[in-house]
């Protein structure tokens, strides 16, 4: 599956890079292509473009704040959890993809 | 008569300090001196310092001083020079708290715990102490009967003279054996007022003339003066009515013996604070703990507070107590902590009850339980060993970041102020001003005298230099046997070098006494008000003259004495290269400097804005003016007050400077700064800065500077030496001392306020409560525990230096986010500056990612050591 993700989180410091290398890992070995796009302290990094968005199955949002330019994801399916789950639990949330 | 107006410049108000040194500038002219307030028509004679301070007088009030008598005119010259150069300045080292807290500060989650109950009241001292409570109250008022036993006007007044000779002996005594310099001048007001000539023919009146005991006319005459004071805005002048009736407690206690007094109020003790505070000493209420204890009180005067054992004394809590009561500022001084509470809450405690005193946040904690009793063992050992880390800052040498050697020195006028200098870190002592020694004699220090003090700063020194000013006196700091004739200009007129000709005598045996006292030291000396070439030659001429007399006495000195140039007029200070011929060494007197380059008199009330440093042309003439010392090759040292503002530090440096010299109590403060600074970015910020087209914008950019986080590169080694102190110079993201294996935190409270103070110690937060607030805001977003056994606290906050990572791993694992959550086994803590870089996020990023890796994980738990937890988080680092 082809997946794109957003995560960010209140200060932007640590767990926004957690949740994606959390969800990095996991939706390698599960098989899938995945991008992450990091809201963090640092503004917007490894930005998704909207060809990127346009050709993905679906969107993962791990987000304790709102993602910035939603409107991006328009049309597409969005998965939203919290950072803390993404961070945890991340087999969880792509098992939510295939249910 | 002849009559000077002024403005009256202390903040605090006319009080008793520059009141009585009012009067000792008078005291040495036959004249009357009558004070009048312009604004609220107060008029008080100069003889009673009581009067003085009862004219409710505030800065800026209109006034003049009407001088009549045999020497009005000398007296005229002398006061007119009092007002305007040391009036402005006898404030200047009061200590003054903190700025105000604005509304209620933020506690840790430790202080809403069940049970704990505390008062937040305004913070007199800082610090923190707990003992048991004990608490003390105040008599209801004085006897009115009479002292002698019968209605014997003159019996009476002899009774109460001889009670204000006892109470002036016993203030004597305890202000001469205060090692205190703060005690000892409070102690010396306080005897001032019992021998107030205005206050004590007040009471003398009232016992004689209307036959009133004793009692009633200390009291009545003490609250007719206290009530003046009172009705006063200045908040410093109402507190001084508190010293008053403290004197007025004293004589009643010489009159009456303490025995004889009426008892203490029954009740609540609230109820004595409305309204007028009695004049009645302290006695206890309630059980008295026997060890350490707390000290509860509604008002404590001065003397009061010197008779408390201090040995057991944990801490003052106090009624309604202003931070610049004398009381309080002898707290600080004691390092006592102190808090103010309102007199309903103070009511509330009962004596023998346990408290927690905490003077930084200002709070009173009654009945304190386990979990904020260890919390404030942590903080208490934080704060000694905090204090232990600026006491080895202050002492060691200073540099900038880049390590640059800068010395650090310190203006003193007398002999006293050497020790203090020292204690603070000084460096050397770059302006000794010798004047001093001059003034307010009638005949100058001879050879011998001037030996004796100037022997005492070298050998005090024990190797490190010591810069005399010679003489530099004119028009406005007249000598009576200095007959110099009065000018309308003493500013730019006959003064300093300009009269070393005419008066070789006098200079000549001050130069005796310098050369012989340079045998024991690093003694130089230093030329003031210089313009020329040829007035450097004079004093070389006069030295040399100097060196035959004593050759011709046989007396041991020096031969070869470094001569130096107070650079304070903009001749000199565009023509260093030329002065080089003649001077061994330059140093700017930056007020001065600053006064003749603009045209501006820095004591004109009306001109203190135009009266600035950061004026744009003034910044290149110091650019330029270190370039000249520069190619010259000549040190170059700056010895006004602009050189002991933190604020101006960046501009001193990028101008090159090889030494600052200022009022000791600075030296500390700009050390630490000096530290933080770099040399190539602080010349790029004087280039740009002189470049400015008006002070504003200079302002501006020199704040933009100042308040810019540490932008300082990684360097990736532990950024400690030896001493356990941070190199100054280096900037790395952790260090070993800021790693805590095995430690005793029990939980998440614990842990983060250990992790904040260990960065704290570290330098690299400068208040780690702001910090620990940023990380518990946070934290209660979402708790930072995420399995795995790791918690990763994080916050930002303006009072971090710079991107740091500070790590604990507790004895027990610690249930961070409540009974059910997984056990921690490690702690990360990130702390981030409000506007710091890009690139230590970025490696912060690194590291988060890091940590989502097992094997990095269990390396951090296992790892033995802090050097091998630093090279996991280096590692890591690296690689993000």
């Amino acid at each position: 599956m082809k997946i794109v993700a957003v995560t960010a989180c209140p200060t932007g410091i640590a767990h926004t890079y957690m949740a994606a290398e959390q969800l990095e890992k996991t939706a390698r070995r599960l098989g899938h292509w995945i991008k992450v796009e990091t809201q963090g302290a640092m503004g917007i990094e490894n930005e998704l473009s909207q060809e990127e968005i346009n050709g993905a199955d679906l969107a993962v949002f791990a987000a304790d704040i709102a993602v910035q330019r939603q409107e991006r994801f328009a049309g597409l399916k969005v998965i939203e959890v919290g950072v803390q789950e993404a961070i945890k639990h991340p087999e969880a949330v792509f098992g939510r993809l295939s249910g | 008569m002849i009559r000077i107006r002024f403005d009256f410049p202390l903040a605090n108000g006319l009080h008793a300090r520059p009141a009585s040194l009012l009067q000792q500038a008078c005291r040495r002219f036959a004249v009357t001196v009558v004070f009048r307030n312009e604004r609220n028509h107060h008029r008080a004679d100069v003889v009673s310092a009581l009067e003085l301070v009862a004219s409710s007088t505030l800065v800026h009030d209109p006034c003049s001083l009407e001088i009549s008598g045999r020497q009005e005119k000398e007296a005229a010259r002398a006061l007119d020079a009092f007002l305007r150069r040391k009036l402005p300045h006898v404030d200047d080292d009061i200590p003054m708290p903190d700025a105000p807290q604005e509304g209620t500060p933020w506690l840790p989650p430790v202080f809403h715990e069940k049970g704990v109950h505390s008062f937040q009241g305004r913070t007199l001292a800082p610090g923190t102490g707990s003992a048991r409570a004990e608490i003390l109250h105040r008599a209801r008022s004085l006897p009115k009967r009479f002292a002698a036993g019968e209605k014997d006007g003159k019996k009476e007044l002899q009774l109460f003279e001889k009670a204000c000779l006892e109470v002036e002996t016993e203030l004597k005594t305890t202000a001469a054996g205060a090692r205190e310099r703060n005690a000892a001048a409070i102690l010396n007001a306080h005897l001032a007022m019992v021998a107030d000539p205005g206050y004590r023919a007040r009471i003398a009146g009232l016992i004689v003339k209307k036959k009133m005991p004793a009692g009633a006319a200390i009291e009545k005459v003490t609250a007719l003066f206290a009530r003046t004071m009172q009705r006063s805005s200045s908040v410093y002048l109402r507190e001084r009515a508190d010293d008053l009736k403290d004197i007025a407690a004293r004589l009643g206690e010489k009159l009456y013996g303490r025995s004889s007094l009426p008892p203490p109020p029954r009740g609540p003790s609230s109820r004595i604070h409305k309204g007028q505070r009695p004049c009645g000493p302290l006695v206890h209420k309630g059980p008295r703990p026997s060890g350490p204890r707390v000290i509860v009180a509604a008002g404590l005067s001065p003397s009061e507070l010197l008779a408390l054992d201090r040995r057991r004394l944990r801490g003052l809590v106090l009624g309604d107590v202003s931070a610049t009561s004398h009381s309080a500022i002898l707290a600080r001084s004691f390092a006592v902590p102190a808090v103010s509470l309102p007199a309903h809450e103070l009511a509330l405690i009962n004596a023998g009850e346990e408290l927690i005193v905490d003077g930084r946040r200002g709070l009173v904690i009654q009945k304190p339980g386990p979990g904020l009793k260890r919390y404030f063992r942590l903080e208490a050992d934080l704060q000694r060993r905090l204090a232990r880390r600026r006491a080895a800052l202050k002492m060691r040498p200073a540099q900038t970041r880049d390590q640059r050697r800068i010395e650090i020195a310190a203006n003193i006028g007398n002999a006293a102020e050497l020790e203090p200098a020292w204690q603070n870190g000084a460096e050397a002592i770059g302006l000794f001003r010798s004047e001093v020694l001059f003034l307010e004699r009638d005949a100058p220090p001879g050879e011998d005298e001037q030996y004796a003090v100037y022997s005492r700063a070298i050998r005090s020194a024990k190797g490190r230099a010591v810069i005399i000013r010679t003489l530099d006196v004119g028009g406005d700091k007249p000598l009576p046997y200095l007959a110099l004739p009065a000018e309308d200009n003493p500013n730019l007129g006959y003064r300093a070098v300009r009269f070393y000709g005419e008066h070789s005598g006098l200079i000549r045996c001050q130069l005796r006494a310098i050369l012989r006292a340079a045998v024991h030291g690093r003694l130089k000396v230093m030329v003031p008000m210089v313009t020329s070439l040829e007035e450097v030659r004079l004093v070389r001429n006069l030295l040399a003259e100097a060196a035959t007399e004593l050759r011709a006495r046989q007396v041991p000195h020096t031969s070869n004495l470094e001569v130096g140039i107070m650079v304070e007029t903009p001749a000199a200070a565009l023509s260093l290269e030329s002065l080089a011929k003649e001077a061994d060494f330059f140093s700017v007197g930056s007020n001065d400097l600053l006064q003749y380059f603009l045209a501006v008199d820095r004591n004109h009330p009306k001109l203190e804005g135009l009266y600035d440093p950061l004026h744009p042309a003034f910044l290149r003439l110091l650019e330029g003016l270190a370039a000249g010392a520069r190619s010259a090759n000549r040190w170059l040292g700056i010895c006004g007050e602009m050189a002991g503002n933190p604020e101006f530090l960046p501009l001193l440096v990028g101008a090159g400077f090889d030494g600052l010299s200022m009022a000791p109590q600075r030296i500390p403060a700009i050390k630490e700064r000096l530290g933080e600074l770099d040399g190539g970015e602080c010349r790029n910020l004087l280039k740009r800065a002189g470049r400015c087209a008006d002070n504003g914008e200079a302002r501006r950019l020199l704040a933009e500077f100042n308040d810019r986080g540490n932008s300082a590169p990684i360097i990736r080694s532990s950024g400690a030496d030896p001493i356990g102190l941070p190199h100054l110079g280096a900037s790395a993201l952790i260090a070993a001392e800021w790693v805590s294996l095995g430690s005793p935190s029990r939980t998440a409270g614990e842990a983060i306020r250990e992790l904040c103070g260990l960065l704290e110690l570290g330098g690299r937060v400068s208040a780690a409560s702001a910090l620990e607030e940023a990380v518990w805001k946070r934290e209660t977003t979402f708790a930072t525990d995420l399995g795995f056994g790791f918690a990763l606290p994080h916050g930002k906050a303006v009072t971090v230096k710079a991107c740091s990572i500070a790590f604990l791993r507790p004895r027990r694992p610690i249930r961070w986010s409540g009974k059910n959550s997984a056990p921690v086994r490690a702690v990360l803590l990130i702390a981030v500056p409000e506007h710091g870089g890009k690139t230590h996020l970025r490696l912060i990023a690194g590291l988060s990612r890091r940590l989502m890796d097992e094997g990095f994980r269990e390396s951090l738990f296992a790892a033995a050591e802090a050097p091998t937890v630093l090279a996991l988080i280096n590692s890591a680092v690296a690689v993000g």
